[in-house]
């Protein structure tokens, strides 16, 4: 029971990791399509909003929602002055992004120095039997599922969310349907940067809060995306990382962290080979039509 | 800044200087031949007439200087920027600190035996003192003093005040200037750096790297031009090079007294988490091959690469293992995540390690009580209690007020300017090769962590080694003291850089030595 419990609980912080890092990603990469590299300093802005706040004095979870507020309203200002000169031109994002990462990174470092201080881990461990866990990281695996099923639902259940989708589908034929596409490409964006910064100020309890803190995401991020594909982004962000973490909780069980990651890597590796069009497609295919 | 230069230290320190040149002349100096010669006529000209006595005529042989410079330059190279600057800037503040005594006129006392002190019986207090920097003021806080006086012990007296007058402003007449290019946490920029400072601006002396992998990557460079290079980071050890000075911690000082304290403080059975690269390896296996020999056993170990911060699977593994104590070997930014999260899973197990809290001062970062029982043999940290210790704490905070912490490498790196300094003012020199000879006559300098003494044959330093231990509030009381701990596992590999110079890093795997213990262990 109690290893159950653990091999369970391992599983869950492992896709919920997956699913935190990616979900603003999920956003700008898997719908809007551009290659956004500055993805994991957005969430380090989100974490250094979330850590000036809270050691002003406010409770954390307010602290969470300002950071969405914070970055989404920074989305606006990045996309109306670089990123909107580039859609549909991947490989310059890509770069433009890039530098946009090292300003972002090398500015805070020059501001506000090495570190911030902390925040302390809500919420306290639980334990059954001889094994214990953090009660704060079971509260992140339910808030993850709960933000991809927020997302599903502006997609898919929303005039916004098909509006949206028509967009990034076919540009033209939306704008002649009178869908303003400016301003949805700026609005998609800047959630896509809100939810970063939300899962940053998420994270940030577990992190230490540094300028270079956002480059341990970008890859976890881009491999749950890629893997995904973008076919239906939302069944696919989730269905990759299921399919990640099963991947990789057992063979860190058994083998150690670094096999563990390998595993991830190789499985994602052959599902990208077998299925070059992401996990998303499949499961489209398979059970959604 | 330092109001601190003293004149009546003076005398003492030109004892030394003399007593350091009659050392040199009467023990053996094998195989010097020219720059032998250049080395005593340079030497002449700081204590000159002083060594008359040692038949020596001082002639000839000019030295084969490089074009004069206005300045004696030192080229620096740390990690000012990028996942490493938190180390870097720490050590760059350090050197600049050194290099303003040094141009102020002012030393670290030493000399080929040292300033020393006197013991005598006494009365201590039961308990070590509990302390905390802050940082702001730059005052080591006492929390608890520990009691009364009521235990018998020897009391060691070192001296308090060991920055000292030089005698001169600067080295040599020249103003000591520090070129410091940024490394950026990049291993290729640090070759193109180094390069630069070595051939262009052709500096005296190289002060430089803080992971082995910044280390390894220039060392080639260092050695093809022949640079005198000094290493200043705690590190796996086993580098053997003829230029190269590794004035940092090795495994041999820090391994073997934690592993010894964690035995028999809290039980034989020990997990080891470390990073996932040569440091981490090559001291996880010291610490394999130590435990058995001190009646303890390690029942699992963990090896997580460097991009790692999620840790709840390894730290499920170490639940499950059960240990007294847990090893954490971890490096970096990314890797300091276990300690929080551990914390907040519910994990109390003892800690250890050789590096955290002395480098990257994880006990001030994190919340309490994320920290809470670690234990770290360390070389220094800021919150040693010695007078000359807090004397120097405050110039470096006076010099740097928003700093938040003063590390163990930072402090290599400040002795090691200043021993350079010494060296070169005995040498008379900066000519590379004399510094280096007179660097290899066995000098003690009087550090603010004690005296260290830097082994001629083999480069490496011996240590004034803590046993630092963090309470529930993040505290720090020193449990164990070890004044003086060799850098001796290059010495039984049979290493003398002096006799026979080479240019490599040993592993514990080119050792018999290792297997060996292996072997006894599982008997």
């Amino acid at each position: 029971m109690e290893s159950v419990l653990s091999v369970l609980y391992q599983f869950g912080t492992n896709a919920a990791f997956l699913l935190l890092s990616a979900i603003g990603l999920i956003v700008i990469l898997g719908m809007m399509n551009i290659i956004n590299l500055a993805h994991g300093e957005l969430m380090m802005i989100g974490a250094y909003v979330a850590s000036f706040l809270y050691h002003s004095g406010v409770p954390f979870a307010a602290c969470v929602v300002a950071s969405f507020l914070a970055l989404a309203l920074a989305g606006v200002v990045l996309e109306r002055l670089l990123i909107r000169r580039f859609y549909g031109r991947e490989l310059q994002a890509l770069v433009v992004t890039w530098g946009v990462s090292l300003i972002l990174a090398q500015g805070m470092l020059l501001l506000f120095g090495p570190f911030l201080a902390s925040i302390p881990i809500p919420f306290g461990s639980g334990a059954v039997g001889a094994f214990s866990f953090s009660w704060y990281w079971i509260a992140l695996i339910a808030i993850s599922l709960l933000l991809v099923a927020g997302l599903w639902f502006l997609y898919y259940r929303t005039a916004f969310g098909l509006r949206a989708r028509a967009t990034m589908q076919e540009r033209e034929m939306a704008r002649a349907l009178g869908v303003r596409t400016g301003r949805v490409y700026m609005l998609t964006f800047a959630l896509g940067s809100g939810l970063a910064g939300l899962a940053g100020a998420l994270m940030a309890p577990t992190t230490t809060i540094a300028p270079y803190m956002g480059q341990q995401y970008v890859a976890p991020a881009f491999i749950t995306v890629v893997t995904g594909g973008s076919a239906n982004v939302i069944a696919g962000a989730l269905g990759s990382t299921g399919f990640l973490s099963l991947a990789e909780t057992p063979f860190t069980i058994w083998f150690g962290t670094f096999i563990g990651i390998v595993a991830m890597l190789l499985a994602s590796l052959v599902l990208i080979r077998l299925l070059p069009k992401g996990l998303s497609e499949w499961i489209q295919r398979r059970w959604l039509s | 800044m330092s109001e601190e230069s003293n004149d009546e230290n003076k005398i003492e320190k030109i004892t030394n200087e003399v007593d350091s040149n009659v050392d040199r002349e009467s023990g053996e100096i094998p195989e010097l031949g020219l720059s032998r010669r250049d080395f005593l006529k340079g030497a002449s000209g700081v204590v000159a007439g002083s060594m008359i006595g040692g038949g020596m005529l001082i002639k000839g042989a000019p030295a084969i200087a490089a074009p004069e410079s206005k300045t004696v330059d030192i080229g620096f190279i740390e990690d000012l920027s990028g996942n490493l600057a938190i180390y870097g800037l720490q050590k760059y503040h350090a050197a600049q600190l050194a290099v303003a005594e040094i141009n102020q006129g002012l030393t670290l006392a030493g000399g080929p035996v040292g300033v020393g002190g006197f013991a005598s019986m006494g009365q201590q207090a039961k308990k070590p003192p509990l302390v905390k920097l802050n940082p702001g003021s730059g005052e080591i806080e006492t929390v608890d003093d520990g009691g009364d006086a009521t235990e018998s012990g020897i009391l060691y007296g070192e001296a308090d005040d060991i920055l000292i007058d030089s005698g001169e402003k600067g080295l040599l007449g020249k103003e000591v200037n520090l070129m410091a290019p940024d490394g950026q946490s990049n291993n290729r920029l640090w070759q193109q750096l180094s390069r630069k400072l070595i051939q262009q601006d052709k500096v005296d002396v190289l002060v430089a790297g803080f992971t082995s992998a910044e280390r390894e990557a220039i060392r080639p460079i260092v050695d093809r031009s022949k640079q005198l290079y000094f290493y200043t980071n705690q590190y796996e050890g086993g580098v053997a090079d003829e230029f190269t000075f590794c004035t940092g911690a090795v495994c041999e000082q820090q391994v073997i007294p934690v592993v010894q304290y964690m035995v028999e403080n809290y039980g034989p059975r020990g997990f080891t988490i470390a990073a996932d690269y040569n440091f981490g390896q090559l001291t996880a296996a010291w610490v394999r091959a130590y435990t058995p020999l001190v009646g303890g056993e390690i029942v699992g170990e963990e090896f997580v690469p460097l991009s790692v911060s999620q840790f709840s699977q390894v730290i499920s593994k170490v639940q499950s293992a059960k240990p007294d104590w847990v090893m954490t070997l971890l490096v970096g930014q990314n890797q300091s995540n276990y300690y929080p999260q551990a914390a907040a899973a519910g994990l109390k197990f003892p800690m250890a390690s050789t590096i955290n809290m002395a480098q990257g001062y994880e006990h001030l970062r994190f919340n309490t009580p994320s920290l809470a029982r670690m234990h770290n043999a360390v070389n220094y940290m800021a919150e040693i209690p010695t007078a000359r210790n807090k004397a120097f704490v405050k110039r470096f905070f006076k010099m740097f007020p928003k700093d938040p912490y003063l590390g163990q490498m930072a402090q290599n790196t400040y002795f090691s300017i200043h021993l350079y300094a010494k060296a070169v003012r005995l040498a008379g020199t900066t000519d590379q090769e004399t510094v280096r000879k007179v660097l290899e006559s066995g000098w003690v300098v009087e550090a603010p962590e004690g005296a260290v003494f830097l082994e001629p044959g083999t480069h490496h330093a011996s240590h004034y080694i803590r046993m630092a231990k963090a309470d529930e509030d993040h505290n720090i009381s020193f449990v164990r003291d070890w004044p003086t701990i060799e850098a001796w596992w290059l010495q039984r590999l049979g290493v003398n850089l002096v006799r026979h110079p080479e240019h490599k890093q040993y592993t514990p795997q080119e050792d018999q030595f290792f297997p060996m213990l292996q072997k006894m262990a599982s008997k």
